[in-house]
């Protein structure tokens, strides 16, 4: 987590820039290394690098040559029940120790369980939400310290877009991440695009105040990274695909929360539907746009 | 069982097994119904995409659509177990294999077999040609010694064209159409060579990132498979018989970056 994220903004000091990157996928690899653009730091879902060998672990290695590298997981299900997989937690401290990334993290969310009783556990390979509650809070610190001391540093965790909750959460989602940075020293990776989708599925009479006032009740000193990227609308539900620009509205909760933290380092993602790398590389600008106006 | 635990279970039978809305949802009817399709429908979009990378050919075989229905069924039979999602697929070939809509394309099980051979392949560890250790064929009794393949080479047989098939896949256009001709007459002819238990036998190694298919007669195949399971040189010759020429086979192996090296037998 970054130091600068200790300091929130307004206090009259003109404050460095956030760092700006990009999600790094296969599309892009050739123009990456053609252009080899300004980036901050280039993002990459570990699990795609958890082979012992092969072409996308050398394209890896050699993308850290140049950048920063942010190693962002989406499998390892920190807050199931049925706990770590030690497979998992050994490939990624592997995967740890070869590159040495600027920053780790992974999701608020679970995966693995039994579907019913006495099947093997299973791993749903998506990001299922967890309850905002004390024994759930319990389990996900749990798993955060365990996975921390297994690879040796502090880890952010990300809140997620859901699309299903639960009736008897006994915590906000704010006080819920307060707390589990609080117990495990973890830092919190704030995705606003997942707020908006969140503020869109609940029906949120204003879903731009919703997002600001869920960054206003964060503390201060435990973001150290923030997530942008865009959502599609179907006719049912608001779906968080990563597969367009980021909407206005979600630039606007960045710029709240920039305002309120600080220069916190910044991804846009983009996973689905990938553009043109300079399309991508056109979202990073906006984010350094709106980050100096916000930081300036 | 914790109550988070059977929340969990709850929730994730009713996406998987179409169990009833789990009790502990906020939301209620359809607005809980759509919320539980929309990650059905990214689980099983993540699976075909999981799938189809590691099994482009049979993808390619049975054509989207029904790749798309394949994958669905595949993950409910057997799902994911890892969070990587790349190690999903192992048990895909066996499956197809005794799948009861299959049986018209008997073909199709070890063309994911050899898939999923490429695919280990290509997630094998990297390692460097030891050339040092070709002086011990000089120094060393051979029974002292074995020859090392690099990590992820694999030899599979099938009684079907497999790497005529794997070929045909990668081609576009008229050489597509050529190589589809070439591969139905193949078939045909091996379904009469079937009773006679003709078979084909390829190598899977990696040339540069990228695993490759490499057809090997019944000699170099039997000696590869020794090679791969570790009997020493002086068997594994002995084995070969007169019909195989080491000499050659070197140096394909050698031009190729098929061989690691040479190690102590018992190392």
């Amino acid at each position: 987590m970054g130091a600068a994220a200790d300091t929130p903004a307004g206090i009259g000091l003109r404050q460095p820039p956030a760092q700006v990157g990009i999600g790094l996928r296969h599309a892009h690899y050739s123009a990456l290394f053609e252009t080899a653009p300004a980036l901050g730091f280039v993002e990459v879902h570990s699990e795609n690098f958890f082979a012992d060998g092969g072409a996308a672990l050398a394209v890896l290695h050699r993308a850290r040559e140049r950048y920063p590298v942010s190693l962002h997981g989406v499998g390892l299900a920190l807050g199931s029940a049925a706990g770590l997989d030690p497979w998992h937690l050994d490939r990624l401290a592997r995967l740890v120790q070869r590159i040495e990334p600027e920053r780790v993290s992974d999701h608020a969310c679970f995966a693995r369980a039994s579907p019913t009783p006495g099947a093997p556990i299973v791993h749903a390979n998506d990001l299922l939400p967890i309850a905002f509650t004390e024994a759930s809070l319990a389990i996900l610190a749990s798993n955060v310290t365990q996975a921390q001391e297994r690879i040796g540093r502090p880890m952010l965790v990300e809140n997620l877009s859901s699309y299903v909750s639960f009736a008897d959460d006994t915590l906000t989602e704010p006080e819920f991440f307060a707390q589990l940075c609080r117990r495990s020293g973890c830092g919190m990776l704030l995705d606003v695009n997942n707020l908006m989708v969140n503020a869109l599925n609940a029906g949120a009479a204003d879903p731009l105040a919703a997002c600001c006032a869920f960054v206003e009740a964060l503390p201060l000193g435990i973001v150290g990274e923030i997530h942008v990227a865009g959502y599609v609308e179907t006719e049912a539900i608001v779906i968080d695909d990563h597969g367009s620009r980021v909407r206005p509205s979600v630039w606007a909760v960045y710029e709240h929360a920039l305002r309120r933290f600080g220069p916190v380092p910044t991804l846009v993602e983009w996973d689905t539907d990938l553009p043109p790398f300079e399309v991508l590389l056109g979202e990073a600008s906006q984010a350094r746009v709106i980050a100096a106006r916000a930081l300036g | 069982m914790s109550d988070e635990a059977l929340r969990q279970r709850e929730l994730l039978a009713a996406l998987d097994h179409g169990a009833a809305v789990p009790p502990t949802l906020r939301e209620a009817g359809a607005r809980a119904v759509r919320g539980l399709e929309a990650y059905r429908a990214n689980a099983e979009s993540v699976a075909e995409r999981a799938l189809a990378a590691s099994f482009a050919t049979v993808r390619a075989m049975v054509g989207e659509e029904d790749f798309r229905h394949l994958a669905a069924e595949f993950r409910l039979a057997h799902p994911p177990e890892r969070g990587d999602i790349g190690e999903w697929g192992d048990a895909f070939p066996p499956w197809l294999a005794t799948h009861a809509g299959l049986a018209a394309w008997p073909w199709l099980a070890d063309g994911a077999r050899l898939d999923l051979a490429l695919h280990h392949n290509e997630r094998a560890a990297d390692a460097a040609f030891d050339a040092d250790s070709l002086g011990l064929l000089e120094s060393t009794d051979p029974a002292e010694l074995r020859l090392v393949l690099m990590p992820g080479s694999a030899l599979l047989h099938s009684v079907w064209p497999i790497a005529a098939i794997h070929h045909a896949h990668q081609l576009e256009g008229d050489a597509a159409e050529a190589a589809f001709a070439s591969v139905r007459e193949a078939i045909a002819a091996q379904r009469e060579a079937l009773a006679a238990e003709r078979g084909e036998q390829v190598l899977v190694a990696r040339r540069g990132w990228r695993a490759v298919v490499y057809p090997l007669d019944a000699a170099t195949a039997a000696w590869t498979q020794d090679l791969l399971d570790g009997v020493n040189l002086e068997d594994a010759l002995a084995r070969a018989g007169e019909g195989f020429d080491f000499a050659a086979w070197l140096g394909v192996a050698l031009r190729e970056s098929w061989l690691k090296g040479v190690a102590a037998a018992n190392d």
